[in-house]
């Protein structure tokens, strides 16, 4: 009976196998097809966006700026690169970029100056540490919008608060809104406000992850904490830095809410004398209020190569920093980590001998 | 002296580092202090008169008229509206770059396809773009849409962004194992159900870190609201004309200033830690 | 533990973020303060306005007296900023209110657009034009002859002054006294100068706030300004205007500048503690000095900061500045706002804003009705003055200047940052020639 049902079972698979096959086949093909073009349709809803609301703009404000493109009226005649030509001559162009740059380094120096100094501070074991690293955060979450208004107040040259300080140790009251570096120390305090706590976190990060075995054996080196400070951690947290200083810079390069409130009675955006009025400023008071599309689509392309100029040189720059100090730093980190080994093998050779 | 620090070396934890003195709290104390002033100074102004502007000396503890500047505040902007404008705004822009930036970097950092080493190099590149730069094109567009003055223009260019491709790209690459998707392939898994069963799960963290910095830069983005919609102002925008109408008024101003600021506020209160933590996860990756 | 808690905030996130796509499909993408079609339906009406002009009290009475119409309206702080929201919305093709305040200084850049405007004549401009000063209506009407806006205000200019700090100086206080002061009816830029020399002698203070409006007042003055009456620019060709910054840049050598921030004035503070002792005053800037007095924490009614309003003005009439309602052809409603727009600048509406911040009526019937001369509001403030008297009294013999389309923009910011560079102490011809090369690069070059 068995033998027969065994039989059967062995005859008809034969019949059904080919059938199988063809199945197998059939879901196998789908499959590779799943796997060759399915990556396609993954990624194609961010290019496809990408294209339209990134690439295109892009594009499209090279069109414009080659025109004489008014506000109102719309495209005019096809001035090729005449409104390049008419930013690069132009006066106030370069005075914003001036602006721009000035702002940007009396804001980024002090702030990873600051940074990294309260991440060292914060890099130790403290009570509530999320306590602390949530209140370094605390003006990050304030909007630009209101730390700019709040700020605003408080640097007028007239009853501001920071005139007032000045004038208790004895300083005479600063023109913070009239003249040129005031006005960009107010807006470069500004954007540190906002930025340091968030960028010392960044860097405690970075800290953190420096292993401790080099700060103990440093510090059995006979290193004190000043030396410690600028031979181990400087050095590991180096790229992390870079990176910090890349973002800042890009953002840095293209501030418009702070100059635009700080006086934001004077019609001119950026003070009168425009003296702390930065280029996306300038570009906004080119399309909104002069009504020229055209040049200010030159402003915007012109910008946009400088960020990218800045930002090649700061990646080629740090990488090669980075490069050269993990070399360092690696090797440092070898000869310490063989050295604590080797002790702690004496130690223990000690120990079983002792035992 | 090598033995004693060696076996204290050894007898003491890890993280048993020496515990920091007063000069620490001292600083962190003023940080904090220094961090939080500007906040509660305008707390301060924003319940008193604007006279209080003109004295010698800042006051330090808030007048009572916090909420008599506040009703002026709802009178003089549509603040409900601004504020339900920047939710939607800022709500629909997270929930589309993470879900897009979610997609595309699982598919480039587990899925294999020709050309992908080209355009993640791409992407990279289109990182430096700055969104404002397209703004007169994006106007001249809107404009020609009719889109102008909706809630709808205010989304649009920043629906995708290549930093959160490259942020959950890199995330992906090292926390789910290669092994893992081809598991799951064995098992006749399709792309999807792996997307969906393996990568997903495993990017939760990033997913939430992203979405709470989407949100915050889409919460905080003045200029192209300004002027694309500034008639339907997110709250940014209504906050910058509040202090158009009331430029004489700054006590009114500055009351408008600490409400615009109590969402994010509260924000940070339930959520602070994920923010900590995805800001110093970030760094590490980075 | 951890895992929950993340899980936890993506899932406020999404739940938030989903909420929010939910209310964006329900309020079909918000267009803002869009009103019902139907014109019989209940009918919102945005209102556009800028400055101090008088008009938010009277809000109110009209939509009592017009069920189913409610005002939305907005207030920008300076012209010139209400002039770039204007132009900005004006471009994205949605936006404007349904009534929106124009000033004559960018008057002449909107007649340019002037397409933008509805024609009031549609709306019954015809019946009402004869109310106006006929240099009023002029200026509201463009060159195809359409009627674009009703006027709203003059600005004919007096002297505001404080009395207790000529009284301390030892000059003559009384309003009268200080008028033949500075020479009456003949009184010139020089005498004027001249006084505040004597009195920053006296005193060691300032004699005017800043420069800045002195010099709008002096040009304003001129019977062709920034535009030749042909409407050609006509700054390098005007030797009116060097001459008269020379005379300002020499007043300020001698001190008489309290080179205070313009609209700001350290927050009123300026005008309660002494900083300078005459301001030039057209009717709406009367509402302006009021509202900063009361803002340093000085009493609205005004007689402790002690200013006053002198029927006096250098140079003689002059005026500066006036605003216009229109009705842009943005808006849903055109018939409504036109009507709003007609009852705002009635006589009877345009003296109510007179007596609130006052800016003086263009309507002519308003400025000589009884009521107008009544020692309320603002006409309290300073000193019980008959402030309508003495701006209908200053508005005789004004002879309206012609402003072409870059009115404002030379104003503010040719001639602007220069007259704040003469308070800093810059000289006369170095501030002279950045202005012509501001004016090359802005106006001339654009």
């Amino acid at each position: 009976m068995t033998s027969t049902l065994g039989q059967e079972a062995r005859t008809s698979p034969p019949a059904s196998r080919p059938d199988r096959r063809a199945s197998l086949t059939f879901k196998n093909k789908l499959g590779r097809l799943d796997v060759k073009y399915s990556p396609y349709l993954y990624v194609a809803p961010f290019f496809v966006l990408f294209a339209v609301v990134g690439l295109f703009p892009l594009v499209y404000t090279f069109v414009v700026s080659l025109n004489d493109w008014n506000l109102l009226s719309g495209p005019g005649e096809w001035v090729g690169f005449g409104n390049f030509a008419k930013e690069l001559h132009d006066e106030l162009f370069w005075n914003s970029l001036f602006n721009t740059i000035s702002i940007f380094l009396l804001s980024s120096v002090p702030q990873i100056i600051a940074a990294t100094f309260i991440a060292v501070v914060l890099d130790q074991n403290l009570r509530a540490r999320t306590f602390w690293r949530m209140g370094v955060l605390i003006p990050y979450v304030v909007t630009p919008v209101a730390v700019a208004l709040i700020f605003s107040n408080m640097f007028s040259p007239d009853g501001g608060l920071v005139n007032h300080l000045l004038a208790l140790v004895g300083l005479d009251p600063i023109a913070w809104k009239l003249d040129t570096l005031p006005s960009h120390l107010a807006i470069a305090s500004m954007v540190n406000f906002r930025w340091t706590g968030y960028n010392a976190l960044i860097l405690l990060a970075a800290m953190q992850a420096v292993p401790r075995d080099l700060y103990e054996s440093a510090e059995l080196d006979g290193a004190g904490s000043v030396r410690r400070f600028f031979s181990i951690t400087l050095p590991s947290i180096r790229p992390t830095m870079i990176f910090v200083i890349l973002t800042s810079t890009i953002g840095g390069l293209q501030i418009f809410t702070e100059p635009r409130l700080y006086d934001a009675a004077s019609v001119t955006g950026g003070g009168a004398h425009r003296q702390f009025q930065t280029t996306v400023l300038y570009l906004w008071e080119m399309a909104f209020q002069r009504q020229n599309f055209g040049r200010a689509a030159a402003i915007a392309w012109i910008l946009f190569l400088i960020i990218v100029m800045f930002g090649v040189l700061n990646f080629l720059i740090s990488r090669r920093i980075a490069s050269a100090d993990t070399r360092i730093t690696s090797r440092q980190a070898k000869r310490r980590l063989e050295a604590a080994r080797a002790d702690t093998a004496k130690t223990d050779a000690v120990k079983t001998d002792t035992r | 002296m090598t033995r004693t620090s060696a076996q204290a070396r050894k007898h003491k934890p890890m993280g048993m580092a020496r515990r920091p003195g007063f000069l620490t709290y001292g600083i962190l104390i003023a940080l904090l202090a220094g961090g939080a002033y500007p906040l509660w100074w305008s707390f301060v102004v924003g319940s008193s008169p604007t006279s209080v502007l003109s004295q010698d000396w800042p006051p330090l503890l808030p007048g009572g008229q916090f909420w008599k500047n506040v009703v002026e505040v709802f009178d003089t902007i549509p603040f409900w509206q601004a504020l339900l404008n920047s939710v939607i705004v800022s709500g629909v822009i997270t929930i589309s770059v993470v879900t897009f930036s979610t997609l595309a970097g699982f598919a480039f950092a587990k899925l294999r396809f020709r050309g992908s080493n080209a355009l993640m190099v791409f992407v990279v590149a289109t990182m430096a773009i700055p969104t404002q730069l397209g703004i007169i094109p994006l106007f001249i567009l809107m404009r020609q849409f009719g889109w102008t003055g909706t809630v709808g223009a205010i989304i649009i260019p920043t629906l995708v962004t290549a930093f959160g491709v490259f942020f959950m790209r890199q995330y992906l690459v090292n926390v789910v194992p290669d092994e893992l998707i081809d598991a799951a392939r064995v098992d006749g898994a399709n792309t999807l159900s792996t997307f969906w069963h393996v990568a997903v799960p495993a990017a939760r963290p990033a997913m939430a870190i992203l979405a709470l910095f989407t949100f915050m830069m889409a919460w905080t983005d003045f200029l192209w609201p300004m002027i694309v919609a500034p008639q339907n102002p997110t709250l940014q925008v209504a906050l910058s004309q509040l202090q158009s109408a009331r430029y004489v008024d700054f006590s009114v101003v500055l009351a408008g200033a600490v409400l615009a600021t109590l969402p994010l506020l509260i924000l940070f209160a339930v959520a602070g830690r994920q923010l900590i933590s995805g800001i110093m996860a970030g760094a590490v990756k980075g | 533990m951890n895992h929950s808690r993340r899980t936890k905030v993506v899932s406020a996130i999404a739940g938030a973020a989903s909420f929010a796509l939910l209310a964006a499909g329900c309020s079909s993408g918000g267009t803002g303060s869009s009103s019902s079609t139907s014109s019989s339906g209940p009918v919102t009406l945005t209102v556009t306005t800028f400055g101090s002009m008088g008009l938010d009290g009277l809000y109110k009475s009209y939509e009592a007296a017009h069920p189913g119409i409610t005002i939305k309206a907005n207030n920008i702080d300076t012209g010139g900023n209400a002039r770039t929201d204007a132009f900005t919305k004006i471009a994205a093709g949605s936006g404007l209110a349904d009534v929106l305040a124009v000033e004559e200084g960018w008057l002449g850049a909107i007649q340019n657009v002037s397409d933008q405007f509805n024609n009031l004549k549609d709306y019954g401009a015809d019946a009402i034009k004869d109310r106006w000063v006929p240099w009023k209506l002029a200026q509201a009407t463009d060159k195809s002859g359409r009627i674009i806006g009703y006027g709203t205000d003059i600005g004919p200019m007096g002297l505001c002054y404080n009395s207790k700090l000529l009284k301390a100086a030892g000059l003559p206080s009384d309003r009268a006294e200080v008028a033949t002061l500075l020479g009456g009816t003949s009184a010139t830029w020089d005498k004027y100068f001249a006084v505040g020399k004597d009195y920053q002698k006296k005193t060691g203070k300032a004699w005017f706030d800043q420069s800045g409006f002195i010099w709008n007042s002096m040009v304003n003055q001129l019977p062709e300004g920034y535009y030749t009456s042909a409407g050609k620019l006509n700054v390098t060709e005007n030797p009116e205007l060097k001459v008269r910054w020379t005379q300002l840049a020499a007043a300020n050598a001698a001190g008489l500048s309290a080179k205070q921030t313009q609209w700001d004035w350290n927050k009123g503070k300026s005008f309660t503690d002494g900083k300078f002792a005459t301001f030039m005053c057209p009717g709406w800037m009367l509402g302006v000095v009021q509202g900063q007095v009361k803002t340093a924490g000085g009493d609205a009614a005004g007689a402790t900061a002690g200013w006053d309003f002198a029927d006096v003005f250098p140079g003689g009439a002059a005026n500066w500045g006036g605003s216009f309602l229109t009705v842009p052809k943005q808006s849903k409603h055109p018939k409504e706002a036109a009507a709003l727009a007609a009852w705002l600048t009635d006589k009877d509406q345009e003296v109510a804003a007179f007596k609130a911040q006052g800016p003086f009526p263009s309507v002519v019937a308003a400025q000589t009705d009884p009521s107008l001369a009544a020692a309320t509001g603002v006409s309290a403030f300073f000193n019980s003055a008959p402030v309508s008297t003495i701006l209908s009294k200053r508005a005789e013999g004004v002879k309206a200047q012609v402003k072409g389309p870059d009115d404002s923009t030379i104003q503010d910011q040719v001639f602007g940052p220069s007259a704040i560079a003469l308070d800093q102490g810059k000289s006369g011809t170095q501030t002279w020639n950045d202005a012509m090369k501001l004016l090359d690069q802005l106006v001339v070059n654009k």
